[in-house]
C-alpha cells in the first residue's frame, strides 16, 4: 500500500446576487410606542445569519442600540416582499433594502425628536446608546423612547421607513453581447491538502487553508462559521454526497443518512482561514456575504489534488474511491505528479 | 391498523409472531418500518421479560437476544467484540439495538452477526431449539419462532480480530465487514456486506488452515472470494467490493485487527 | 383502536396520557406531551435530531414504541435550563456558534448531555463518537465539539 499525498487549489470570482440583476427585495422598519425598532422582512434565515446581520444594519443605519432592534421574517404574507434567500444575496440585497428603510424611520425619529427639543434635526445625532442630542451639546438631549412616546401619543406621527433594493434587470446588447450580469464579486482562494490510498481509492482530506474577501466581514463569528462550515459541506460534496451513485443507472438509490453519505464528526478538517475585508462600494456597509462560495472552490481543489496525488482526473462528483480506484488501473498504476518547489 | 400485544415471556411472544406479526426488539427495525407505513404487517409482538444476560454457559459463554450493543460494550467477559459493538450506530443506537435483532438486520447492517459467525456461534430459540447461527441466516426471511440467546466460545486472545470499512467516521455502516477467528487447523473468515447475508469465505479458510505466515496471507488473499458473492448497493459496487476485499482482508491479516 | 394509557416522567413532570398502537416516543412527545423541543428528522433513525435521554441515556425517540417507557424516565431539551438559567452546554453552543439553522441542536445537545453524565471529562475523540449519530448539516461539527469540551471544561471547574 502506498499513500500518496496530493495539494489543489482552486480560486472563484462569486456572483452577488442574481445574474443580470432584477432580484428585488424590500424591508419595512417601524418603532414600537416605547422606542423599540421592528423590522420586517419575508427574508429567509436558515442558519446563514440573516436575522442577526440586517438586525446590526438596522440598529447602525437608525442609531439605536441593536438590542432595541427585532428582526420579524420568514413569512411572506405579513412581510414585504423578497426575491428569496439564494445566490448569495442576503446580505447585499436585503442589507441595502434594509439601509433605506431604517434611514427612512431614523428621519422620522430625528424629526419628532427635533419637535420636542425645538431645534432643527439636522443639528441633531444620536449616541447609539438610546438617546438623541444636540451636536456638540449632549445634555440637550432626549432618549428614543420618549421620542417614541412624544411621536405616538403627542406629535400622531409614525417613526418608520420604507426600503427597496433593486439592481435593474440588464439585458444582453444583440449586437455585441454586452450586459452587466453583476455588480459585486466577491473572491476566494483555497488550498486542499489530502492523502489517497493507491489500493482502495479512498480519499482522506488533510487540512484546508483558504482566504476569502468577503467586503466587510458584518459579523466576523458568523462569516468564519459559515465558511468552516460551507467547506465541509464543500468536502461532502466532492467525495461522498449522491442521489444516483450509479448514475446513469437509477438503482441503489440510497434511502436514508446512513447510505447517502455525508462526513462525520471524526472527520473534521483543519482549517486555516484569512478573511479579507475590501469593502464593496454598492454594498451595506461594505458586506457582500460569503453564501454559497463557502462550499464551491473546495469541490474543484479536492479534484485537482486527487490528481496531484495519484494522476487520476475525475471530472464526475461525487470523486468515490472506485471513480479513483478505476482511475488507478486505467493508468496502470498511481501517477503522483509531484509538488512544487 | 396496527397492534401492539405484550406477553408476560419471550416463549408466549413466540408462538404469537408470524408473516404479519412482527416481534420487538430494540425497535431500530421494526420501529423504522411502522415510521414508513409498512403494511407487510399489522401486529407488533413484545414480551415483558427481556433476557439481557452475559455469562458463563456450558459450551463457553452466552448473550441474551435482548442484550444491547451497550450491554456487550459493558460486559468485561466479551471484550473482543466491543470493537464490533463500538462499531455499531452511535450511542443512542447501541442502547437500543439488540444482539437478536442484529441477527436479522439485513445489508449493509449486520456487524455483530458477521463476527458472531466467524465465533461459530450457535442460536438458542425461545422454544429450545438450538441451531448454527449460519442455518439461521440462511433461513432468516423465513425461521419460524423467536432468538433467546446466542452462544459460543471464548476465542484465544489475539486470535479474534474485526474490521468495518466504512466511508463516514467514526460511524457509518460499512462498504465490507471483515470478521477473522484464527482458529487452529479450522480458521474462519466471514465478510459482511460481501453477500446477501454475512458469509465465510472458504477460499481463505482453506488458505489459513495451516497458520497465517507470508504465504498463507498471500494465498488467503488471493482466494478470499471463494465463496462470496457481493452485490451493487448505495454505497459501493460489486466490482469495488472484490477489488478491496482481499486489500482490507490482508490489512486485517498483517497488522493484528485495529480498526 | 384501544389507546394504551401511559405514564413516564418528562423532564420532572408526571406524564400520563393515551397513545395509539404503534405510536413512536417521537410523536407523542411532540403531539402529546406538547414538548416540540425534540425534533422530528428522519424518522428512520439515522440523523439523531430526536435524541431524548431515557433513564440518562440516549435514545432516539423516533425508534422507542412509546408504551414501553411506561414509569421511565425522559428528558428533552426542554428540560435542560434551569427556569432563566441556561444549560452550561446550551451557554457554550450559544457563545461558541454552534448552531447555524438549529435543527439538530437539541439533539445535539441531549447527545452531548447523556456523554457528560456519564463521563465528564471526555477527550475530544469521546465526543466526536457520542455526536456520531448526530448529523449537522451547517457546522462541519468543529464547533460543536468544541462547545461540548468547553461546557465539560466549566461544568468541571476547569479554565476553558
Amino acid at each position: 500500500m502506498t499513500i500518496h499525498k496530493g495539494r489543489g487549489f482552486a480560486c472563484i470570482n462569486y456572483p452577488i446576487g442574481m445574474n443580470l440583476g432584477g432580484d428585488p427585495s424590500q424591508a419595512l422598519v417601524h418603532s414600537t410606542p416605547d422606542g423599540k425598532f421592528m423590522v420586517a422582512l419575508s427574508s429567509i434565515d436558515l442558519g446563514q445569519g440573516m436575522k442577526s446581520v440586517t438586525r446590526q444594519i438596522a440598529s447602525e443605519t437608525l442609531g439605536v442600540p441593536v438590542e432595541d432592534v427585532y428582526v420579524d421574517t420568514a413569512d411572506s404574507d405579513t412581510g414585504p416582499h423578497c426575491m428569496g434567500s439564494f445566490a448569495s444575496r442576503g446580505t447585499h440585497r436585503v442589507g441595502n433594502a434594509v439601509i433605506r428603510a431604517a434611514a427612512e424611520a431614523r428621519k422620522q425619529m430625528m424629526e419628532a425628536a427635533a419637535e420636542e427639543l425645538e431645534v432643527n434635526a439636522s443639528d441633531l445625532d444620536t449616541d447609539g446608546a438610546g438617546n438623541i442630542h444636540v451636536k456638540g451639546a449632549p445634555s440637550r438631549s432626549i432618549s428614543v423612547a420618549e421620542t417614541a412616546i412624544a411621536a405616538q401619543f403627542k406629535q400622531g406621527r409614525t417613526l418608520s421607513g420604507r426600503g427597496i433594493f433593486l439592481i435593474p434587470p440588464s439585458d444582453a446588447d444583440p449586437e455585441t453581447g454586452e450586459m452587466t450580469p453583476v455588480t459585486c464579486f466577491a473572491h476566494a482562494a483555497l488550498v486542499i491538502d489530502l492523502e489517497v490510498d493507491d489500493e482502495t481509492g479512498e480519499v482522506e482530506v488533510k487540512e484546508i487553508n483558504s482566504a476569502y474577501e468577503v467586503g466587510r466581514a458584518l459579523n466576523p463569528k458568523l462569516v468564519e462559521q459559515q465558511l468552516i462550515g460551507g467547506a465541509w459541506m464543500g468536502v461532502s460534496h466532492a467525495l461522498y454526497e449522491t442521489t444516483e451513485p450509479n448514475y446513469p443507472e437509477r438503482d441503489h438509490r440510497p434511502e436514508d443518512f446512513n447510505t447517502y453519505l455525508m462526513p462525520g464528526p471524526g472527520q473534521v478538517v483543519p482549517h486555516n482561514l484569512a478573511v479579507l475585508e475590501r469593502p464593496a462600494e454598492d454594498a451595506p456597509f461594505g458586506g457582500k456575504g460569503p453564501g454559497e462560495m463557502c462550499a464551491n472552490p473546495v469541490l474543484p481543489a479536492i479534484a485537482n489534488a486527487v490528481y496531484n496525488a495519484v494522476g487520476v482526473r475525475c471530472d464526475r462528483l461525487p470523486i468515490t474511491p472506485e471513480k479513483v480506484l478505476r482511475g488507478i488501473r486505467a493508468n496502470g498504476g498511481a501517477r503522483p505528479q509531484g509538488m512544487p518547489g | 391498523m396496527l397492534s401492539v400485544e405484550t406477553f408476560p415471556t419471550l416463549q408466549e411472544a413466540a408462538g404469537a409472531v408470524g408473516p404479519r406479526a412482527k416481534f420487538l426488539g430494540g425497535g431500530t427495525l421494526v420501529m423504522r418500518a411502522v415510521s414508513y407505513g409498512d403494511q407487510s404487517f399489522e401486529k407488533i409482538v413484545r414480551a415483558k421479560t427481556v433476557d439481557r444476560a452475559i455469562g458463563s454457559h456450558a459450551a463457553g459463554l452466552r448473550v441474551g437476544a435482548g442484550a444491547t450493543m451497550a450491554d456487550v460494550l459493558a460486559a468485561r467477559d466479551l471484550e473482543f467484540l466491543h470493537p464490533v459493538a463500538r462499531a455499531i450506530g452511535g450511542p443512542a443506537i447501541r442502547n437500543m439495538a439488540t444482539v437478536g435483532g442484529n441477527l436479522f438486520a439485513p445489508n449493509p447492517y449486520g456487524d455483530f452477526a458477521a463476527a458472531l459467525l466467524a465465533l461459530d456461534a450457535s442460536v438458542e430459540m425461545a422454544d429450545g431449539r438450538t441451531m448454527p447461527l449460519a442455518d439461521l441466516l440462511a433461513t432468516r426471511d423465513h425461521v419460524t419462532g423467536l432468538v433467546a440467546g446466542v452462544v459460543f466460545q471464548r476465542p484465544e486472545s489475539s486470535a479474534f480480530r474485526f474490521r468495518k470499512i466504512s466511508r463516514v467516521k467514526p460511524k457509518g455502516v460499512p462498504v465490507i465487514s471483515i470478521a477473522v477467528h484464527l482458529k487452529r487447523g479450522d480458521p474462519r473468515v466471514v465478510f459482511g456486506n460481501m453477500a446477501p447475508v454475512p458469509a465465510r469465505s472458504v477460499g481463505a479458510e482453506r488458505a489459513l488452515a495451516n497458520g497465517s505466515d507470508g504465504a498463507a496471507i498471500d494465498a488467503a488473499c488471493a482466494a478470499c472470494l471463494e465463496g462470496l458473492a457481493p452485490e451493487d448497493d448505495a454505497l459501493a459496487t460489486e466490482w469495488y467490493r472484490r477489488e478491496v476485499a482481499p486489500i482490507h482482508l490482508r490489512r486485517l491479516l498483517e497488522d493484528g485487527g485495529q480498526i | 383502536m384501544a389507546k394504551t394509557p401511559v405514564t413516564f416522567t418528562l423532564n420532572d413532570a408526571e406524564t400520563a396520557l393515551f397513545v395509539d398502537p404503534g405510536a413512536n416516543l417521537n410523536e407523542v412527545l411532540r403531539r402529546g406531551a406538547g414538548d416540540l423541543t425534540t425534533k422530528h428528522g428522519c424518522g428512520q433513525g439515522t440523523c439523531g435530531a430526536c435524541t431524548v435521554l431515557i433513564d440518562g441515556v440516549p435514545h432516539l425517540s423516533c425508534l422507542t414504541l412509546a408504551e414501553t417507557v411506561e414509569r421511565r424516565r425522559i428528558d428533552t431539551a426542554g428540560g435542560l435550563a434551569g427556569g432563566p438559567n441556561l444549560h452550561a452546554l446550551q451557554t457554550a453552543f450559544m457563545e461558541g456558534f454552534a448552531a447555524q439553522c438549529g435543527f439538530c441542536t437539541a439533539g445535539m445537545l441531549m447527545a452531548a448531555k447523556g456523554l457528560l453524565d456519564a463521563n465528564p471529562n471526555p477527550t475530544r475523540d469521546e465526543v466526536a463518537e457520542a455526536i456520531s449519530g448526530n448529523l449537522c448539516r451547517c457546522t462541519g461539527y468543529e464547533p460543536i465539539i468544541d462547545a461540548i469540551l468547553t461546557a465539560a471544561a466549566r461544568m468541571q471547574g476547569r479554565a476553558v
